[in-house]
């Protein structure tokens, strides 16, 4: 099947899916600018309409691509967007309205991000499962159903369709339709007071079963907030999460900050990705006060051993501040530092997995904001990244910076109108023959989500989202389908998402 | 002494009235009166078994029925208040305090007429701690502890309400409080019959409530002198 | 009297009463938390949001929820309050509710909102105000004072205990204090819906807090609503800490109150009489 979408990172279709494991090793990313076309991985159903570059570098991705098989190249890949959060469940079971832990679902609001941080327990007295109905299944379902419309400029095509060597020229692609996400099913609760568990199996048509969350967390150790430890694939505790995203379309869904990768580089990392390891987490009695510091085997949540040796460590920390008539104010910090293999044990030439060494560190650090003014809440993150110079694929590690402010303007529980601009500029490239433009992203996004009924059992809201990506010499991050670079490096590919949807959980 | 005079229902009926008569300016000699009865199948009173509570139990040689629908004879109904829920109602308070009893695990009267503002004292003669808990829902709603020997309660209440009274500790024991704003009113003995006198000429409204029948009103016209008659019927609905 | 000076005088006293209808209007429209004024029309907002799910939007406790949930949600038309500083029978003070509200109530499904603002929360507590006229027409009661915690010895545990007995305690909270007394059973609250004796054996934490202090509170003041009865008039400050001293021991905490209650208990075990139904005590 030939899910020939235009966009770069795709496979997942239009599933709000890191599945990773399902995705393959997909899209490599762009070799070189030179290349000018994307490649992309042969695992997957989309063609490589070009597959050139430098050869070395194409030898040991393929090592890497080998040695995980499944193990992904690039952030395209990591493209994680099962949106997971928003769990109608908790709401059965504690008769709560979705309004009482979400600002509007899937953004928690204060109340919810305690009820989070205590390993889903209200501390009430009902938590343990010997208090629920028997009745009750802590089992949830999200899916979203709807209209899209996806549209990218300058896409290289033949000149004569079919012809591959009737030369090259750039159009602009739109394609439109009626489409289904993949579902999550949202298994979550507790096992027994302060043993918290997780479990989200995944679905898409044709990509099978994916797990993106499983974890297990021993709460409130010694009695003490401060004192959580979880182990499993879970998502960080980004303040901004991208799981709680509240845009959905192909471009708006992603935080572009939290899966950048210059062009060229391989390093297989999303912020917003489920990574695999153990967190320690603590909270103030009302979690004003947070803190977060995960140990994570370094391979961006893929299932198995497929990378090397190595760890990536993650941390957060943030304080809100209660300013009377505005509200709840938050500032956070957050730090990830991660290492990739370069180099594999091989048997006969064969990589083995789980051998690498070599490894080569990658940084993102950063500040971000939760701001409110009354019914307007802004969220801004700015963050610094640096990947090696092995892994961004030149003579000197790649650097670039990003920022974002998303704006939510609440008019009640049930309406939201959501903005967000974000850009990215790369400040070192790894080669420096590279334009310094070269894989530089402005985006934005309009939308508006309204929940025309909204109770203790399920939820549904009726989304409307508008996304505009420009990034240069490159295809945009986006949820699916695969692009092709433009023909040169300085052009601008604008791409538009337009989408119209019923998102539900149940 | 007064408190001793007032132990049985019909008395005690005759006596509130009677302080209402005098409390009204006396002009004339108007009066309304009549007898109530219901039609259909009363519920039927249950005994309430006391075993729980010896020191109560002991007290009665038989088990005590329940007090909801106390029938006479020719289907009258007892613990029916009758007063003037519009026209003149006749003014203050009364100043005397109304006993309210519980002895044997029983609230006696069953149903305690006051007015609003007058003094209202609650006694233990049981060797049983009761609760006494007015479920008000004009009035505040209280509840206090009241284990034997200690004082009497007093209360007061500031608006006018039928207020269903309980003891948690004994559920068996239900009253009630009949606040009312009018020095005029009556409560009807077993026979159903009640008497409103010392009404000045005019219109009135009576209302009769019964604590399971809901309440009945009818207009009447008292002239200067002689005395109107008014019956009530209630319906039983069949349970 | 002329006609003139009265019609004044009326005049006056109308004025005084609107004047007065009107600081009532106010002080329901309103709710003072410390230094925080809660505003209805702003918690309205909030109630909508985080409340109406159990208290419904008439805040009569119907909501969509209330059907699945024991004990039930409280019904803020009638203005009983379970966890109040003020005598029973008296409206609690803002602190009281936002207290409630912040605290939470174990043992029912009512969770603790202390991660909303202060002033989030002092918003809801004046919006709950307005569900019943009797805020305008009453004022809060008066606190009850606490005075000061008299010494926690082994004479004072024992002499709570003879309170616990006397008083009747355990006719619902069992001799034990683990909720099974004879009378335990058969408890409803004003609304007619059985309720549970507090099980002292469960928990650290009342529904009304969890210092000596709050204990205190709840038996002086009584849980309006509830079967619970107000002592108020019968026990005097240092019967009161008394019995606080007593109730600890029968809680599975590390107090003070058990540590010296278990020191002594061995030795002692045989010279205390039974509590409950056969005139016990020491």
């Amino acid at each position: 099947m030939i899910d020939w979408s235009v966009k770069r990172r795709g496979g997942c279709r239009w599933v709000w899916s890191s599945a990773l494991v399902l995705c393959g090793g997909l899209s490599v990313g762009l070799v070189s600018p030179a290349a000018a076309i994307a490649r992309s991985d042969s695992s997957t159903n989309v063609t490589a309409v070009n597959r050139s570059g430098n050869r070395d570098r194409a030898k040991w991705e393929a090592y890497i691509l080998a040695a995980g098989g499944v193990l992904p190249a690039s952030a395209g890949l990591t493209l994680a967007a099962h949106k997971t959060a928003a769990i109608p469940a908790f709401a059965r079971k504690y008769n709560l309205p979705c309004s009482a832990c979400h600002t509007t679902w899937p953004e928690l609001n204060s109340f919810g991000q305690r009820f989070k941080d205590r390993g889903y327990q209200l501390g009430n007295d009902r938590d343990s499962p010997i208090w629920v109905n028997p009745s009750y299944i802590p089992i949830a379902i999200r899916t979203t159903p709807g209209w899209r419309m996806e549209q990218t400029t300058h896409q290289p095509v033949d000149v004569v369709p079919g012809d591959g060597a009737s030369g090259t020229v750039e159009r602009t692609i739109t394609q439109s339709g009626f489409d289904i996400s993949g579902a999550d099913l949202l298994m979550l609760g507790t096992l027994y007071k302060n043993i918290t568990f997780g479990f989200v199996p995944t679905i898409a048509d044709g990509e099978g079963v994916g797990i993106e969350t499983a974890f297990v967390r021993f709460d409130n150790l010694r009695r003490s907030g401060w004192a959580n430890l979880k182990v499993g694939k879970f998502e960080l505790d980004n303040m901004l999460s991208e799981k709680r995203s509240m845009m959905l379309s192909n471009n708006g869904t992603f935080y572009q900050s939290y899966h950048f990768v210059p062009v060229g580089d391989v390093t297989n990392f999303g912020m917003g990705d489920n990574q695999i390891g153990a967190e320690w987490m603590g909270h103030s009695d009302n979690s004003y006060t947070r803190f977060s510091v995960a140990v994570l085997s370094s391979v961006d949540g893929t299932p198995g051993l497929p990378s090397g040796k190595s760890y990536d460590g993650a941390f957060t920390v943030s304080q809100g501040f209660d300013v009377g008539n505005l509200g709840l104010q938050r500032v956070g910090l957050y730090g990830f530092m991660g290492r990739r293999p370069t180099v594999f044990e091989t048997t006969g030439g064969t990589p083995i997995p789980g051998t690498g060494t070599g490894n080569k560190s990658f940084y993102r650090f950063g500040a971000v904001g939760d701001f409110f003014l009354g019914k307007l809440e802004f969220l801004p993150l700015v963050m610094r990244a640096s990947d090696n110079k092995d892994l961004a694929g030149g003579t000197r590690d790649a650097t670039w910076n990003s920022g974002l402010l998303e704006l939510h303007y609440y008019v009640n529980p049930q309406l939201v109108f959501t903005q967000r601009s974000e850009i990215i500029r790369m400040s070192n490239q790894a080669d420096p023959a590279t334009p310094k433009t070269l894989g530089n992203i402005d985006a934005f996004t309009f939308g508006y989500r309204w929940y025309p009924i909204m109770f203790s059992r399920a939820g549904l809201a009726l989304v409307g989202e508008l996304s505009f990506t420009k990034t240069i010499g490159t295809v945009p991050l986006s949820g699916d389908g695969v692009g092709f670079a433009p023909l040169t490096s300085a052009t601008a590919v604008r791409s538009t998402s337009l989408l119209l949807a019923l998102d539900f959980a149940f | 002494m007064r408190t001793r005079l007032i132990t049985s229902l019909p008395l005690l009926a005759l006596a509130v009235s009677a302080m209402g008569a005098l409390s009204a300016p006396v002009k004339t000699a108007g009066g309304v009166s009549g007898t109530i009865t219901f039609t259909g199948t009363p519920p039927r009173m249950r005994p309430i078994d006391m075993s729980k509570e010896p020191s109560c139990a002991s007290q009665h040689p038989t088990p005590v029925m329940t007090e909801t629908v106390m029938a006479g004879a020719g289907n009258t109904v007892q613990n029916v208040v009758v007063y003037i829920s519009a026209g003149d109602q006749a003014g203050a308070a009364a100043a005397q305090p109304v006993r309210y009893d519980q002895k044997g695990c029983q609230y006696v009267p069953h149903v305690l007429v006051m007015q609003v503002g007058q003094p209202l004292e609650i006694y233990n003669n049981d060797q049983t701690s009761h609760n006494i808990h007015p479920l008000a829902t004009i009035n505040p709603e209280w509840n206090k502890s009241q284990p034997p020997g200690t004082p009497p309660i007093k209360a007061t209440y500031a608006k006018p309400e039928f207020i269903t009274v309980k003891c948690n500790v004994h559920p068996w024991m239900h009253g009630y409080f009949a606040v009312l704003a009018t020095s005029h009113y009556a409560i009807s003995g077993n026979d159903g019959k009640f008497s409103l006198a010392g009404l000045a000429p005019g219109k009135y409204t009576i209302t009769a409530w019964h604590e399971k029948f809901g309440t009945q009103s009818q207009e009447v016209t008292v002239s200067a002198s002689g005395t109107v008659t008014a019956n009530f019927v209630f319906k039983a609905l069949p349970y | 009297m002329s006609r003139i000076p009265l019609l004044a005088c009326a005049a006056e006293f109308g004025l005084l009463l609107s004047a007065t209808g009107l600081l009532a209007a106010q002080a329901q429209t309103m709710s003072r938390i410390g230094n925080v004024t809660g505003n209805a029309d702003a918690g309205k907002r909030e109630y909508r949001r985080y409340c109406v799910g159990c208290h419904g939007p008439a805040g009569d406790g119907l909501g969509e929820n209330a059907q699945w949930i024991d004990p039930k949600p409280r019904d803020f038309t009638a203005a009983v309050f379970k966890c109040r500083s003020t005598p029973t029978g008296s409206l609690p003070t803002d602190e009281d509710l936002f207290h409630s509200v912040s605290r939470g109530v174990v043992t029912t499904n009512m969770p603790s909102w202390e991660p909303l603002t202060r002033q989030a929360r002092a918003n809801v507590v004046a919006y709950i105000k307005t569900f019943s006229s009797r805020w305008a027409t009453q004022g809060p009661g008066t606190p009850i004072t606490i005075p000061a915690e008299t010494p926690a010895n082994i004479e004072s545990i024992l002499r709570g205990r003879d309170v616990f007995q006397k008083m009747e305690c355990w006719k619902c909270h069992g001799p034990a204090g683990h909720g099974d007394g004879p009378a335990a059973s058969t408890l409803t609250d004003s609304k007619d819906n059985p309720i549970r004796p507090y099980n002292f054996s469960t928990g650290s934490r009342f529904k009304c807090g969890e210092t000596n202090a709050d204990v205190y509170r709840i038996f002086m003041t009584g849980l309006d609503g509830t079967p619970m009865p107000s002592f108020a008039d019968l026990m005097q400050p240092n019967d009161a800490w008394d019995l606080v001293h007593f109730l600890r021991t029968l809680q599975p905490l590390q107090t003070p109150e058990a540590a010296i209650w278990q020191t002594w208990l061995p030795a002692h075990a045989k010279e205390l009489k039974p509590l409950g139904p056969d005139q016990g005590g020491r």
